[in-house]
């Protein structure tokens, strides 16, 4: 891989440095505060309302559905069960999991979650649909559910698919290095076992589509709030039986995505199934209890994870066992293990690795890819470890990090895996987040706290937050992928009018992709960003987009920042080439300046873009026959870090972003509820497009993974009811109980990407979850307490405190 | 059953079942909708708005009981110049990321600002604690709120729509 110098990209790239690095306030603003967006729900159609009956059982067999009431209500036009899925739609295609299993996007004979959908009636209204929901006759058989980890991979465990034999759907190892050999040559061996609470994003707007069909031509038009525009095309279309060509897919605005929108497409398969029998447009908007009931979830884990250490506190090797409960839904299981190796070492220079993980099945919920996706939980079991075996060594747990950390020398670093770190410096990182949390003054507080009977503890945390995944990564252990690599398109172009416009293949689910893309290529052109227009509302019909395309796994600022730029060049290189043909010069002379393409030095010779585009158009006769009439450039980027996975080497994501957390927190001992005191972020995303829209990535990323620590958790009943259906006891942060963030900033630039630009959305999940925990168990430090799970509850400290010391 | 209720403003005459929520009526009979829905339980506010001057979760009250009530939404904030201090500050501050939580949030802000002109960080948090935002992690919206106060003193808020 070549390393390019960023400062000379820049310069090839950029005319002007106006905008971009600039806290540019978001255009997409206006309509937000006005009441003006629209989300699915809000366009005006004039549509069937969707509601499902779903299983109040978390393993049953079906053995009577009787609908007959239901369609007899008036206003209720159609009625759908799982034999009309069956009948019309092929199984969901597994990704990850290597166990033959067959499932199809309702349940069909069985159901294995409490909220799988049985039956669909599509009506007048919300209220008639439901309505008739409720008079839907459904009979089951109960069999024994399988919850918890430890119960699906006992012996004689019911099966959630029969036919796969086992309820563990993916069973693989890696190791790297010589393990056993660290192993056997440490001077101490720290081991523990944490267990990964199941949690969520859970966006603001919860899951919304409709779907129109046309019978004259069997297609479909479908408005969702889906992530993955490309994947999701292939896959209703696949699942459906269709030509991708028949299903035009609209994105409108989204209240949130997280990766739990990427979760969306089964039910479009349902509506298209249900839209055909209707025989009009039907609308389907999920309800909060339905989200947190059936939407999807990160996935609980139990992880035993241990450290091979020198006794100054090197790492030789890390050793991590994991077992994912990934509920049951085929396509998304299996997907969190491998990503985990994105980031198994860290910051550190470990270089052996030994990863064993099991993906099983059980009666729980979906799971899908949410913010992080793996990785918080592997940063926490690392960091974690580390300050255990600081502990165990009697070394500082932040000099045992600047001890292990892969100096800024050695970068591009490529861990034992294969994952390549292109740039950072993980220990002046470290260093600016100390002095701005004031980490000495904040240890000699805490033991003049400790005498006045008040328990405050100090957390470190470093983390990487990797970005744009080489897709495909999952097929490691299948053998055959399906993807390589990340690409994206984009479609640049000058208006009849001389404005330029911009559209992407992704969609923006709140990360102002508009106003950035607009600073970009304002610099490109040297012109104002108001003359730069992106419409962010993906449409199949218009949008340059690839299989890859959508907003998850931290993409934008790679390859979609790269598509953008990839077009941008070509459509200036074409103005140019038209402007001195009209001017009669050479391109060489001539340069951009505020909309116009003139000699340098004699801005009288020169022609504005709006002229520009008229000889591309209207004027076209007057072009020589070597230049196309037309202004409008389309671009497709791939990040070529991406390596051709092999099991001996391979790379999970592409771009390494970085991060240190400092974080005090203080425990009362007498409720076990836990305030943060202060909490310091310093985070090098490689160059900044918008520091205003960073800042909201990196505290809001940070909340999420305030909300696993302190607070979130999706609890079942040993029968596998859901006991936290609803926001009162799905407990969120609010403004209350979050702290003020004080955040510094470094700039590493990556070599790989064109401005320098790393990815910036899932850093804070990432390495807040051990930030927290190290903080807690240190103010808990004179109880003996060791915090091995999350969330960290009020009732688990209490009963850490009063007898078994473990949280 | 035929209710008549203002909104923004403007008188609003339909005929609703007595079970149709409020938030409903708002989003599909006066077509307004900035009111967002984010939950079934009234914990979320996304479908903030001001009832009789009252922030009210417009998802918990039924169609029927806004007869004969003055209400005001999102939509109604604006002034005939141009953007409310709030909603100024809103975009000024960064405080909005996917815009879904946005109008809640401002509603509940200036029925705030209309009791507290100059509230503390604590009690703009305070004020907050029925307002879930999934995106921003609050702080660019407590900047705004702050921001908004300074700059308009007491004409930032209240209880009523212009």
């Amino acid at each position: 891989m070549d390393v390019r110098t960023p400062a000379r990209d820049a310069d090839d790239v950029l005319l002007t440095r106006e905008w971009v690095g600039k806290a540019v306030p978001r255009r997409e603003d206006s309509r937000h505060v006005q009441g003006r967006a629209r989300y699915v729900d809000d366009l005006d159609m004039d549509t069937a309302h969707v509601a499902f009956v779903r299983s109040p059982h978390a393993h049953a067999r079906i053995t009577r559905i009787d609908t007959a009431r239901a369609e007899a209500l008036p206003g209720v036009f159609a009625v759908i069960t799982g034999r009309d899925i069956a009948a019309n739609t092929n199984p969901v295609a597994p990704r990850g999991i290597t166990a033959p299993v067959v499932q199809y996007v309702m349940a069909v004979e069985k159901v294995r979650y409490v909220g799988e959908p049985v039956v669909a009636v599509a009506a007048a209204t919300q209220y008639v649909a439901e309505d008739a929901a409720g008079r839907v006759e459904v009979e089951y058989e109960a069999l024994p559910p399988v919850v918890e980890i430890e119960d699906a991979v006992a012996a004689n465990a019911p099966l959630v698919f029969e036919e796969a034999g086992s309820n563990v759907l993916l069973h693989d190892k890696f190791e790297h290095g010589d393990v056993e050999g660290a192993f056997r040559g440490a001077d101490l061996v720290v081991e523990e076992t944490f267990r990964i609470p199941r949690f969520s994003s859970t966006p603001l707007e919860p899951w919304a589509m409709i779907v129109r069909h046309d019978p004259g031509n069997d297609s479909f038009a479908v408005w969702s709030n889906d992530q993955q525009p490309g994947r999701t095309a292939i896959n209703v279309a696949r699942t459906l039986r269709v030509p991708i060509d028949t299903i035009r897919f609209i994105i409108p605005d989204s209240g949130g995505g997280f990766g739990i929108k990427l979760a969306v497409w089964p039910y479009i398969v349902i509506l298209c199934v249900l839209a055909r029998r209707a025989a009009r447009p039907v609308r389907w908007i999920q309800t909060r209890s339905e989200h947190l009931l059936a939407g999807s979830h990160t996935p609980d884990a139990l992880i035993d994870a241990a450290l091979a250490l020198k006794r100054d506190g090197t790492i030789l090797a890390i050793r991590v066992q994991s077992k994912e409960n990934d509920g049951s839904f085929v396509h998304t299981a299996g997907i969190y293990p491998l990503i985990k190796f994105a980031v198994i070492v860290g910051c550190y220079g470990i270089r052996a690795t030994s990863f064993e993980f099991r993906s099983v099945a059980t009666n729980k919920a979906p799971t899908v890819q949410n913010r992080g996706v793996g990785k918080p939980a592997m940063i926490f079991v690392l960091e974690r470890l580390v300050d255990l075996a600081a502990r165990a060594l009697a070394i500082d747990p932040v000099e045992m990090r600047f001890r292990n950390f892969v100096p800024p020398a050695r970068m591009p670093y490529t861990t034992p895996t294969g994952e390549v770190y292109e740039s950072g410096d993980y220990p002046e990182c470290l260093r600016r987040a100390l002095a701005l949390a004031g980490y000495d003054e904040w240890k000699a507080k805490r033991v003049e706290l400790r005498k006045a009977g008040r328990y405050v503890g100090i957390g470190v945390a470093t983390g990487i937050e990797p970005g744009t995944s080489n897709l495909g990564y999952y097929y490691i252990s299948r053998g055959r992928p399906d993807f390589l690599g990340n690409v994206e398109g984009a479609m640049v172009g000058v208006d009849f009018d001389g404005g330029i416009n911009v559209l992407t293949g992704s969609v923006d689910s709140g990360q102002g992709h508009a106003t950035t893309v607009a600073q970009i290529v304002a610099d490109m052109l040297a012109i104002h960003p108001e003359r730069v227009s992106m419409n962010t509302h993906f449409d199949s019909g218009m949008s340059p987009f690839a299989p890859h395309s959508g907003t998850y796994a931290n993409r934008f600022n790679d390859v979609e920042v790269g598509a953008v730029i990839a077009a941008t060049k070509k459509l200036r290189a074409k103005m140019l080439r038209i402007a001195a043909f009209v001017l009669g010069v050479h391109e060489r002379s001539l340069v951009f300046h505020d909309g116009t393409i003139h000699v340098e030095g004699d801005p009288a010779k020169g022609i504005p873009f709006q002229e520009v585009a008229a000889y591309a158009y209207k004027k076209a006769l007057l072009l020589p026959d070597d230049i196309e009439p037309g202004l409008r450039e389309i671009a497709y980027y791939q990040n070529r870090a991406a390596k051709v996975p092999r099991r001996e080497e391979f790379n999970i994501q592409l771009t390494h972003s970085n991060a240190a957390h400092v974080v005090v927190a203080e425990v009362d001992v007498a409720t076990g509820f836990v305030t943060l005191l202060k909490y310091v972020i310093v985070h090098d995303c490689g160059r900044q497009l918008n520091p205003g829209i960073v800042e909201g990535m990196v505290i809001g990323s940070t909340v999420h993974g305030i909300g696993a620590s302190l607070f979130e958790e999706f609890v079942y009943s040993p029968e596998g009811q859901l006991l936290t259906g609803t926001f009162m006891d799905y407990l969120k942060p609010v403004a209350l109980t979050v702290p003020r963030f004080e955040l510094g900033e470094m700039e590493s630039p990556c070599p790989t990407s064109p401005l320098g630009t790393k990815a910036v959305g899932e850093g804070g999940a990432i390495t807040s979850l051990p930030a927290i925990a190290n903080a807690v168990e240190d103010a808990l430090a004179p109880f003996g307490v060791t915090v091995r799970s999350l969330p960290i509850t009020p009732e688990k400290t209490l009963r850490a405190l009063q007898h078994s010391k473990v949280i | 059953m035929v209710i008549r209720v203002r909104i923004n403003g403007r008188t609003f005459e339909h005929d609703v079942e007595p079970r149709m929520l409020l938030v409903h009526y708002i989003r599909q009979k006066a077509r307004l909708t900035g009111t967002h829905i984010g939950c079934d339980t009234g914990n979320c506010g996304a479908c903030t708005i001001l009832v009789d001057g009252k922030a009210v979760k417009s998802c918990m009250m039924l169609a029927a009981q806004a007869d004969g009530r003055e209400l005001l939404t999102i939509e109604g904030l604006a002034r005939e110049d141009g953007l409310h201090p709030l909603q100024q500050a809103f975009i000024e501050k960064f405080a909005i990321q996917c815009g879904y939580c946005t109008p809640g949030m401002i509603m509940s802000a200036y029925a705030l600002l209309g009791s507290t002109p100059v509230p503390s960080e604590h009690q703009i948090r305070e004020a907050l604690e029925g307002n879930l935002c999934m995106c921003t992690g609050y702080q660019q919206i407590v900047d705004a709120i702050e921001a908004a106060s300074a700059a308009a003193g007491a004409g930032a808020g209240g209880s009523h729509g212009r």
